[in-house]
């Protein structure tokens, strides 16, 4: 018999902790849990920034008396409005043409200007390390400039109109969509890549048939959900001076026409969530051919096709001699695609024509450039004193901590709701599911201001706003991350006996772990950009200084506040970039 | 069958390659003359992919010299390497086609280095070419698939496809790297029978490699056995004797399941030569 074996007898007979390598208990032979120093200073940075939301929200003071006090403003504010108002029918679809058509025509700018960007910057395709650099600061430093402050500075160059706002929501945009473009880039079979340079293809060539096919459904749903966020967007922009929706609503407002306000508002409201209804079947569509699968649609349109599909079909009359098949048939298929291929060119051209551009501001705009430059430089608070501004910035970082924790529960809680593996029944992760694409709908922004109408101007109204907006995203994202964990573990759980709690918090919390915090990070990441945005419209901190500034024409102190916001941004940004690498 | 120097398409010489502290090749030389059918012998990891990838400047040698229809392949950059490139088809053994084009996209592509600039869609190439890829997929009896998406044919349809793809290239060295081993008994059989069938129609070169001493035998005219990096066997088929099989594989054995499956491969490999 060996050591092992009596070891294990003795165990089976519960004998108890066997003396052994010296008479140590089990307890002193475990192993030693390994500590990474890092792994420290990541796990107390996320405890401290936890606490400091914590105490953010309290600061802010968003408490239940205040809440039933502010009522009384509510019903004030209501009884102003007297009901909703909107503009004559054809002035409104005037309206939603062109803010739909600036939108789109800003977010195709970036997606073009990105595709070089991300060649550069994924791993499998740049040139160098150096232009992989290039390429990521880019990326990085395009993300960190709001639209609205891109715009700002674009409005003071060009006449008012689309352009300011085509090129901030372009130059803003690449941030996103060439990061997610370059992760489709290294994601893909580098065989047929392979294939066509053994043929003698060039780079390029490389790059049109044996890249782009494999990557341009991801890139297309990027570019739709992008437009959909940029949609969102947009009414912030109106309050700069670029023209559509948001711009009718800011006039609305000032002219303390409360009704017509609204009324937009939700014009755009019911705009976004069916914006986020179209982009998804676009979406499922083109996902839905690529895995083969079938939609109900298509079993009713063609019931037999499954059959028919292993089975070899004689030959169809087109595919007689290589003379005859030169000539694609037309089939439903290409007749399908050949439609859709028409509508999104048709779309396009009509976005860019009711987009009204001027194109001679883009000829002007160079001469000018040095001398509008030159009014920005160097960089001053002016009359401004530094430590307002410094307390304005910390009051937005404040703002969007707090926006964040205060999201945090309810995205847990409706987010493992819309769950498929979490939900107890299919009746509630639909409606979770539906609530969340409603939250999501709504332009933070658009909540802000009826906010900030109703409770009056501070950091109370852009965090409520921002919070609630952030459980649309947040909760969206949890669902998806706990539908993506291996099933494996929960089944493992539930055979042991263990409930549906019990399965949820032991399976699978654990395995979507990492990429709640990276979502969490990413929320804090959206809510410091948001939160600046949000004093625009007199949700608090330091945009209201920065709109100031900009309104007053003093260009130096919104170079100086954009270089402040710049740095923040960054410094989060580096902050949430250690932590996906820590806790993955 | 052997080679007579001024005949040779490939001459490699002394071709070492090492990747970070592994040896893929070592100080293999091997001369390859027009119109043979070459068989890599050898198991994973021995180095056939490798010096096949040379072949086609898909490799850089650590050292040594390769040389291809008369080019010294490592010095060979931009226009003139894919020049070189065209006049070699590659066929994988994971037939390596773009999933979401279509099987005539994916034949069309192997034109591209005789056309200038990229090409997006089946508009971008001319009627004349289209017509040549047309005729290639009738040959592998897949004209009717022509139009469908890639991925929705079987493996063997695919390799089918890859194999018109090279012909598209009007080559001059057809090399194939392990083009079965993805691929059912039946599949397997019908594309090394168009490979030989084509090779004899064009009069081409072929190099390929292959793990499976059976069909290497029944199916090249020569085989190069490669082990650990090294040539270890340079034969025609018709003397290929048990102990060279041997020499290959058994002493790459270690643990008994593979000098078990080793056995086995010997006597159907004996069986193999008994009968022809």
């Amino acid at each position: 018999m060996t050591a092992l074996d009596s070891a294990t007898d003795a165990a089976t007979r519960g004998g108890g902790p066997v003396p052994r390598g010296g008479g140590q208990t089990v307890a002193e032979r475990a192993p030693k849990r390994p500590i990474s120093p890092e792994r420290i200073a990541a796990s107390l940075t996320l405890v401290a920034l936890v606490v400091l939301g914590i105490l953010a929200v309290r600061d802010v003071d968003i408490s239940i008396p205040a809440m039933v006090q502010s009522r009384g403003n509510a019903e004030n504010f209501m009884a102003r409005v007297g009901g909703l108002t909107f503009p004559a029918p054809a002035d409104l679809a005037w309206l939603i043409a062109l803010t739909v058509g600036l939108v789109l025509v800003g977010t195709l700018l970036a997606a073009v200007l990105s595709v070089p960007i991300a060649y550069l910057a994924a791993a499998n395709t740049t040139p160098g390390n150096g232009w992989r650099a290039a390429a990521r600061f880019i990326g990085v430093l395009t993300r960190a400039l709001p639209d609205v402050v891109l715009a700002m500075a674009f409005v003071l160059m060009f006449s008012l109109g689309t352009l300011p706002g085509i090129l901030a929501i372009g130059i803003h945009s690449i941030g996103m969509i060439s990061k997610m473009f370059a992760d489709a880039i290294e994601q893909i079979d580098e065989g047929p890549r392979l294939a066509i340079r053994a043929a003698g293809g060039s780079k390029m060539q490389e790059f049109t048939s044996g890249i782009l096919p494999q990557v341009l459904p991801s890139w297309v749903a990027t570019v739709l959900h992008r437009n959909d966020i940029n949609l969102r967007g947009s009414v912030v922009l109106g309050y700069v001076g670029v023209a559509g929706l948001g711009l009718e609503m800011s006039y609305a407002f000032k002219s303390l026409n409360y009704g017509k306000g609204l009324g937009i508002a939700l014009v755009i409201f019911i705009l976004c969530v069916a914006m986020e209804i179209v982009s998804s079947m676009v979406r499922g569509a083109m996902l839905g051919e690529q895995k083969h699968t079938r939609s109900w649609i298509d079993r009713i349109l063609h019931p037999r096709l499954g059959a028919h599909a292993s089975t070899q079909v004689e030959r169809p009359a087109w595919a007689a001699s290589p003379e005859t098949a030169v000539r694609r048939p037309w089939t439903a298929q290409r007749i399908r695609h050949t439609i859709a291929g028409v509508v999104a060119v048709l779309v396009v051209i009509g976005s860019v024509l009711v987009s009204q551009i001027n194109w001679m501001d883009l000829i002007t705009f160079w001469a000018k450039l040095p001398e509008v430059a030159a009014k920005f430089w160097p960089p001053s608070f002016g009359n401004y004193d530094a430590s307002a501004m410094f307390q304005a910035m910390r009051e937005t970082v404040a703002i969007a901590l707090a926006a964040t924790v205060l999201t945090l529960l309810p995205s847990l809680l409706l987010g493992s709701l819309a769950a498929r593996n979490v939900a107890p029944s299919s009746g509630a992760r639909g409606t979770a599911r539906l609530l969340l694409v409603g939250i999501r709908g709504i332009p933070e922004l658009i909540l802000a201001i009826v906010l900030v109408v109703i409770t009056g101007l501070g950091a109370q109204a852009g965090v409520i706003a921002l919070a609630i907006g952030g459980i649309g995203l947040l909760g969206k994202l949890i669902a998806d991350s706990f539908e993506e964990v291996d099933r494996g573990p929960e089944r493992a759980l539930r055979a042991v006996g263990a409930t549906r709690l019990q399965t949820y918090t032991s399976a699978t919390v654990p395995q979507g772990m990492q990429a709640l915090i990276g979502h969490s990070f990413y929320m804090l990441d959206t809510n410091i950009r948001a939160a600046t945005i949000l004093g625009i419209v007199g949700g608090g901190g330091v945009g209201y200084y920065l709109l100031n500034a900009s309104q007053g024409s003093r260009y130096e102190t919104v170079t100086a506040i954009v270089l402040m916001i710049l740095a923040t941004v960054l410094v989060v940004e580096g902050l949430a970039m250690w932590m996906r690498k820590v806790f993955r | 069958m052997t080679a007579s120097a001024s005949d040779a398409l490939i001459r490699l010489d002394g071709v070492t390659k090492t990747f970070g502290t592994t040896t893929a090749l070592k100080d293999a030389s091997l001369e390859v003359s027009r119109g043979e059918i070459v068989v890599l012998l050898g198991l994973s990891g021995s180095g056939k992919s490798t010096l096949l990838r040379h072949l086609d400047g898909l490799e850089i040698p650590t050292a040594g010299s390769v040389e291809v229809l008369g080019a010294q392949v490592p010095s060979l950059k931009g226009r003139a390497l894919r020049d070189l490139r065209s006049r070699v088809g590659f066929i994988f053994q994971q037939f390596e086609l773009v999933p979401s084009l279509t099987v005539l996209e994916n034949v069309l592509t192997g034109s591209l280095s005789g056309v200038r600039g990229p090409r997006l869609g089946l508009w971008g190439y001319s009627r004349a070419s289209k017509l040549t890829a047309l005729e290639h997929l009738d040959r592998v009896g897949l004209l009717d698939r022509a139009y469908q998406r890639s991925d929705t044919l079987s493996g063997g349809q695919q390799q089918r496809v890859a194999i018109a793809r090279a012909l598209m290239q009007k080559p001059a060295i057809l090399l194939a790297d392990e083009p079965v081993a993805s691929l059912d008994p039946e599949s397997s059989e019908q594309v090394m029978a168009l490979i030989r069938e084509i090779a004899a129609d064009e009069g081409l070169t072929v190099v390929c490699s292959l793990h499976q001493v059976d069909l290497a035998i029944s199916w090249a005219d020569r085989i190069v056995g490669l082990r650990h990096g090294e040539v270890v066997l340079d034969t025609p088929t018709g003397d290929l004797t048990k102990s060279e099989v041997m020499e290959i594989y058994g002493r790459v054995a270690t643990t008994t399941a593979e000098i078990r499956a080793v056995a086995e491969e010997l006597v159907e490999a004996a069986a193999q030569v008994a009968a022809s």
